[in-house]
């Protein structure tokens, strides 16, 4: 995604004023990545869906109090995400979510992995399994920093966490998944 | 196995998520919406309690934040994403309006600054509002307000809902607990009947909250810290 600061700032001065369509588009430039954040803490596409757009319109009424020239994205999704857990926690559920990766030639089309893929199939699936055996609250920092390519500030205020915790968390994420691979390959 | 990380970058873009919903039209189609009556106090009631409780589990912070002021008879300072609409400022409801003495006849647990340069309060108002009542002591007039102290007999609990980031301040005022809020905040509180009441700064300075044995006062208005406390630390 391309990030323009100058437009999105005009953006959310023109939605504090009460710019409808100025909003929309602000949705619209973060909703793809709020919904995904809402998919990884629920577990769940219907309560992800529904988290996100409260937290979108939750976020719309706080607009007020967004400080003029802040990011806007690691702030809506503070909210979305905050938003997600609440509705996790709600619903009881505390099976995690698998991620699971698409498969090859699951379009019907047999071809082998494309030119320039550093991972082949079976590492990929050996690879996602080590992530999926993570602990939860790793996996998660793996998934944004990762899946989501989401920045370390962007991670911490998806999380609900300190900067500090993300670094830590993912470090020791990455040792896991290291020491998981290494065992499979011995 | 190639580099781990850039192995995870490129493992994330063959995720399989859900297909995209049309979060904006959604959005876009519930902006309109009127918000709900924030201000009866059975939607404060439940608003506040689902929002106090999702608070405090989600983050672990906040649970930090929260044990920690729970010392404070019974004040929880709870870190919400958004705050309940603030009423507007300057529809100051403070009750009617009396003299300091009468309004000592009716309070006897009044406290009033004396701090130099402070002088004594241009306008005091009693209000019915809580058990036990309330009063409000104002500096200025209620149009331009340069001080107001508000303090009420409170008992077991008060919530002062803020948001991230929102400057909190454990602050002791002559060994008394207290709290320096640095920005506008909302605060729930119980009152000695057990109702939920919402009780909205309502001023869009800072704020003060300390307890002095049983009567909770607060202390709003543009004034640094410092300022406050001294006034606070007058307070008899």
């Amino acid at each position: 995604m391309v990030s323009r600061p100058l437009a999105e700032n005009e953006l959310v001065q023109r939605a504090q004023s009460g710019d409808e369509d100025a909003y929309e588009e602000l949705v619209r430039a973060n909703q793809g990545i709020a919904f995904r954040i809402a998919y990884l803490v629920t577990g769940n596409a219907a309560e992800a869906e529904d988290a996100a757009q409260e937290g979108f319109i939750k976020a719309y009424r706080a607009l007020g109090r967004f400080r003029a020239g802040a990011p806007f994205r690691p702030w809506v999704l503070q909210i979305v995400a905050n938003e997600a857990r609440n509705r996790r926690r709600s619903s009881g559920r505390r099976t995690a979510l698998a991620l699971r990766a698409g498969e090859e030639g699951s379009s019907g089309d047999a071809a082998p992995s494309p030119e320039g893929s550093l991972l082949a199939g079976e590492e990929r699936a050996r690879l996602l399994a080590a992530v999926n055996a993570l602990r939860e609250e790793e996996r998660l920092v793996i998934a944004c920093r990762y899946f989501l390519e989401l920045s370390e500030e962007e991670t911490a205020a998806a999380l609900g966490v300190r900067h500090g915790t993300v670094k830590s968390r993912t470090s020791r994420a990455l040792a896991r998944l290291r020491e998981h691979l290494g065992e499979a390959d011995a | 196995m190639p580099e781990l990380e850039a192995a995870l970058r490129e493992l994330g873009r063959e995720i399989e998520f859900p297909p995209m919903p049309d979060l904006a039209g959604a959005v876009r189609s519930r902006l309109g919406e009127r918000r709900r009556p924030w201000r009866r106090p059975v939607a404060i009631a439940l608003a506040v309690l689902v929002v106090a409780i999702g608070a405090v589990l989600a983050v672990p912070q906040a649970r930090t934040a929260i044990l920690d002021w729970l010392g404070f008879n019974g004040v929880k300072i709870v870190r919400v994403e958004k705050l309940p609409p603030a009423p507007v400022v300057g529809n100051l409801d403070l009750g009617r309006r009396l003299t300091l003495g009468k309004a000592r006849r009716r309070a006897p647990w009044l406290v009033v600054p004396t701090a130099t340069g402070v002088g004594p309060p241009d306008r005091v108002y009693f209000s019915t509002r809580l058990p036990g009542g309330e009063v409000s002591l104002l500096w200025g007039t209620p149009r331009e307000v340069h001080l107001l102290l508000s303090e009420f007999r409170g008992q077991a609990f008060i919530e002062k809902l803020i948001e991230p980031g929102t400057e909190v301040e454990r602050v002791t005022v002559d060994g008394n607990p207290g709290a320096w809020l640095g920005e506008p905040h909302v605060f729930v509180y119980r009152d000695r009947n057990g109702r939920v009441r919402d009780g909205t700064a309502r001023l869009a300075g800072s704020t003060l909250l300390w307890q002095q044995g049983e009567v909770l006062l607060r202390l709003e208005g543009d004034l640094s810290k410092q300022e406050a406390l001294r006034i606070a630390r007058s307070s008899r």
